[in-house]
């Protein structure tokens, strides 16, 4: 339908939808592995499902995933109508899967923009070999498909009419159908069907109209021809026939004898017709109970679903909207006026924007369980491949975040299981000698902790090997501290910097050629953190410390001559004024502060990004303490400006491409106009060593 | 002065661009710059300084709301800096769905020259040479036609050492 | 302007077919996704047409539609099909459906259709 493929909206939903019923096709197979076999309600969804897909695709013209959802529709038809005994379930999971994720590699090409043209035809023909087989095993040719309808169909007698002769006309129709109107044989049972109920006889050719799909050339060629005996003008007649729908041509004759008619009476037969029982299907109380809680779709409908882009549109509108209103609200004109009622107004627009910007974020959080359930798969294909027997436990999977996060997370998240599988998990057999349980267990765990999310990976594998770790960063020359200087902790980490991979054979799953730096970079790149930690023999656990949003932060305005800049509140510990006699400077001529007792470094500001500024001295400015990845340092500003709410903007990418500057993390608009550079306090406290 | 010439520019239409060229003064040579690339043409703005660029990228400006980078293109062609005044504008290019402002000395007008008119400018080893795509004759003017793509992308080498 | 109620388990369909029906004329009174919520719309709305999807989940479109025949033996039903559901089609004619659309559907077909059935 090219006139429906190029409309935005129905691309939307033919994305959203055939992507949720993937995902649920995906649950559904693995769930059922658990169980071992496929009860009839799974055989029911899944046919189902690929039905829908291969009739959506169609619409869109996605031709190879419409032809292979065709296929798996096929396999699982055979399964529901003949509920084979003999099946290889765990080959049918593999081949379901695979078709998976087929149609998932297309749909992000879809979603991308890109072209849809990976070819389904091996994987379809893999599909049907693998029905033939079951067909075969379980010793079952194929059937001809049942006519629903009785099997003599061809003709009808009314048994009451027949008495009545006298008004009888006798007519022979010849009707074509519009070219590729299709079910043509279909189509002309259906005028059959609304005849009955006026007709006396009706008989019709080609006869076999139900039973043999080839009519469909015959009535296409030589039409289909009814001979009709009933109760009706020519001009009624005419009327009737001319609502058939697709009709191309209609030729009607108003015959005087039934001397055509006789053709069809040879087995001079009258079957006496019931009409079929019309089964009313018994809806029981839990269907409509079902049918009670979906809540009635029409005008009233409660879930919708948009573009994610159309969402960052609404951010970036609310975020200039913010600043518009600082703009009003602390215009410059309004010094030194008495507006009392300007000032009411003010603070309404001011509750009202604050109250929608919470509201375009909570839109924007969505829960981890997606993305959580995707690990499923991961265990799956991992412990088939390996042969560990692994269990996968996920921990608050409810735990909210920014969508544009979760986009972020999700491959490190399975980079992390993998790893946690292959190297962290012990082989099978060791785990018995080790006397511990059997099964590995892999736990996923996300909880809230304050504005950030804690996602926590744990294998209660063999744990990580310090020596190795050391003797390994020792080769690399990763090593900056000497060896018993090092914590554990430190030791750990190691495994985060590039260049660092603890397996030497690069397995299929976990190698790669990438090791953990990529997942580091990342988790960095939305402004997390990534920490490790390990006991041997007991377990590795990593954690991920993922911020709850990108878009909006809570910042510190503070100024360094002319420039703005802006640190997110959350780091920092607190702000004061230092006295000239805590200021200490080491032999190198760094400086530092002595606060209660303990020393931490200053970064001048002004020094690091070469501002001028009249402040120069440490007990004229002020001194912002900071904190990240456990790290202090002291931040020295000419003044703080003042605490708000920012819209976090990139840089332009010409600047970013031109050079990666430290200690940046964008920059956002003040009330005033004027551009705050953001700082990157994690950058910073790692600049400094 | 500004207003007028932008006025001129929404005039146009699309396919009768072509060929047309908004005019503009560094000094003494006057420059042009393929009307299509332009979206508009602002007086100078609060620039706000970016630490470790180079020196011909004074920094980022607030165009309602978007923030776009600005670059000097006196510095950029290594002459000497010039304060800002009321003339100085700020030309927003757009390319490749990159905006960038351009700060010049004055826009002069919009001018057509035919391709007959253009030729390719000589081969003169280094210089600001590789920044014009061709010398455009207006009576007895000429008019370096800038090549703004490569404005953007071309010398990343000089421009790190520029901050050295 | 002829009203109509959509009933289809997948949502996409439901839009393809809110979308063409929309822009031809037509008022979608209903969109139900599947066959018993159908019928409580279809007595809630007394659409003028209905067009079934086979295959859903919960009351499928056969089910549906003898159900929605039984509470109205004028409700002009549309049956909604793709190729290789022949006999379900046929058992839905049997069963009193008007006349049926087939997936992937032109929008030609589908008004065509639709408008013959609805002015008969």
């Amino acid at each position: 339908m090219s006139e429906l493929y190029a409309n935005e909206p129905m691309m939307d939903m033919y994305i959203f939808e055939t992507t949720q019923n993937i995902e649920q096709l995906e649950t559904c197979i693995l769930d059922t592995e658990k169980a071992g076999y496929y009860s009839q309600n799974v055989v029911n969804e899944i046919f189902r499902i690929m039905h829908t897909i291969k009739g959506s695709s169609a619409m869109m013209l996605f031709n190879n995933i419409s032809m292979l959802a065709h296929t798996v529709e096929d396999l699982f038809y055979f399964l529901r109508e003949h509920k084979p005994e003999q099946i290889d379930y765990s080959t049918l999971s593999d081949l379901v899967l695979e078709v998976v994720d087929f149609i998932k590699g297309e749909l992000d090409k879809i979603t991308q923009g890109d072209k849809v043209n990976r070819d389904s035809t091996i994987l379809s023909s893999k599909i049907k070999d693998y029905l033939e087989e079951l067909k075969q095993q379980n010793a079952i040719t194929e059937l001809i498909e049942k006519p629903v309808i009785e099997k003599q169909s061809h003709y009808y007698i009314a048994q009451d009419k027949t008495e009545n002769k006298i008004n009888l006309h006798m007519y022979k129709a010849i009707i074509f159908f519009d070219d590729g109107c299709e079910m043509e044989n279909i189509r002309a049972y259906t005028i059959t069907h609304h005849l009955r109920d006026m007709a006396d006889e009706i008989y019709y050719l080609p006869q076999d109209i139900i039973e043999n799909d080839e009519s469909i050339h015959l009535i296409r060629e030589e039409g289909f021809q009814l001979y009709v005996k009933i109760n009706k003008t020519y001009n009624e007649m005419f009327e009737f026939l001319k609502q058939t729908i697709f009709l191309k041509d209609l030729e009607l004759i108003e015959l005087d004898n039934d001397e055509e008619f006789k053709q069809f009476y040879k087995p001079i037969k009258k079957i006496i017709l019931d009409t079929p029982p019309v089964m009313i299907p018994k809806i029981n109380n839990q269907n409509y109970q079902e049918g009670k809680e979906q809540t009635i779709t029409s005008s009233n409908q409660s879930i919708i679903s948009v573009n994610v882009a159309k969402l960052d549109k609404l951010m970036d509108l609310v975020g200039e909207m913010v600043i518009a209103e600082a703009m009003v609200t602390q215009n410059p004109d309004l010094k030194g006026l008495t507006i009392v009622n300007f000032h009411k107004a003010a603070r309404q627009l001011h509750k009202i924007t604050t109250e929608l910007q919470d509201m375009v974020m909570a839109i924007r959080m969505v829960p981890l369980s997606t993305t959580f359930h995707k690990m499923h798969r991961i265990v799956r294909d991992m412990s088939k491949k390996l042969g560990k027997e692994v269990k996968l436990e996920l921990i608050g999977e409810e735990t909210e975040v920014d969508k544009n996060i979760i986009e972020h997370i999700s491959d490190p998240l399975m980079h992390l299981v993998r790893n946690a599988i292959d190297h962290g998990l012990e082989a099978t057999k060791d785990r018995v000698t080790l006397e511990k349980p059997k099964i590995g267990k892999v736990t996923l765990e996300a909880r809230n902790a304050g504005s950030d999310v804690l996602i926590l990976v744990k294998d209660d594998g063999k744990g990580l090997n310090k020596q190795k770790i050391l003797d390994r960063a020792r080769e690399n020359d990763l090593l900056i501290k000497t060896e018993n200087e090092m914590t554990d902790k430190e030791i750990y980490n190691l495994i985060l910097l590039p260049g660092f991979s603890t397996k030497e054979a690069v397995s299929e799953y976990s190698g790669r050629g990438v090791g953990m730096d990529v997942v580091t970079n990342n988790i960095e790149a939305v402004g997390g953190s990534v920490s490790i930690d390990s006991e041997e023999g007991i377990g590795t656990t990593i954690t991920l410390k993922i911020p709850l949003t990108l878009a909006i932060i809570d910042g510190m305005n503070i100024s360094v001559g002319k420039s703005r800049y802006t640190i997110p509140t959350t780091t920092i510990k607190e702000s004061f004024r230092p006295k000239e006699n805590d200021l200490i400077k080491d032999p190198d001529g760094n400086e530092m502060i002595m606060v209660r007792g303990q020393c931490f470094p200053i970064l001048r500001l002004h020094e690091l990004y070469k501002v001028k500024t009249e402040v120069t001295d440490f007990t004229q400015g002020i001194l912002i303490m900071v904190e990240q990845d456990e790290k202090t340092l002291c931040i020295f500003a000419d003044m703080l400006l003042g605490q708000q709410q920012v819209v976090v903007k990139t840089l332009p990418s010409y600047i970013k491409s031109t050079r990666k500057i430290q200690g940046l993390a964008g920059c956002t608009l003040l009330g005033d106009g004027n551009i705050s550079l953001i700082l990157d306090i994690g950058g910073l406290v790692n600049l400094n060593g | 002065m500004a207003e007028s010439v932008m006025q001129e520019l929404y005039e146009q239409e699309e396919d009768t661009q072509k060929g047309r060229f908004l005019t503009f003064a560094l000094g003494s040579e006057s420059y042009g710059i393929e009307i299509k690339h332009v979206t508009e043409i602002i007086g100078i703005q609060p620039i706000t300084e970016v630490p470790e660029l180079p020196e011909y990228i004074k920094g980022i400006i607030n165009l309602r709301g978007k923030i776009i980078p600005v670059m000097d293109v006196r510095l950029r062609f290594k002459k000497p800096f010039r304060e800002y005044n009321d003339r100085t504008c700020v030309i927003v290019i757009d390319i490749k769905e990159v905006s960038i402002g351009l700060i010049i000395d004055s826009v002069s007008e919009v001018l057509s020259i035919p391709e007959t008119e253009i030729v390719v400018p000589p081969e003169v080893g280094k210089g600001n040479n590789k920044y014009i795509k061709g010398i455009g004759k207006t009576g007895n003017d000429v008019k370096l036609l800038l090549d703004c793509e490569k404005l953007l992308t071309e010398d990343e080498v000089d421009s790190l050492n520029n901050i050295q | 302007m002829p009203k109509v109620l959509v009933v289809d388990d997948a949502a996409f369909m439901r839009l393809a077919l809110k979308t063409i029906l929309e822009r031809n004329g037509f008022q979608i009174v209903g969109e139900a996704e599947n066959g018993a919520v159908a019928l409580k719309m279809y007595q809630e709305y007394k659409p003028d047409l209905v067009t079934m999807d086979i295959t859903m989940p919960v009351l499928d479109g056969i089910q549906s539609l003898k159900a929605i025949r039984q509470y109205d033996p004028k409700a002009k039903v549309i049956i909604v099909s793709a190729m290789g559901q022949e006999g379900m089609i046929k058992e839905a004619i049997a069963s009193g459906a008007k006349s049926f659309i087939i997936k992937p559907f032109k929008e030609g077909h589908v008004i065509e259709t639709l408008t013959k059935i609805a002015t008969a």
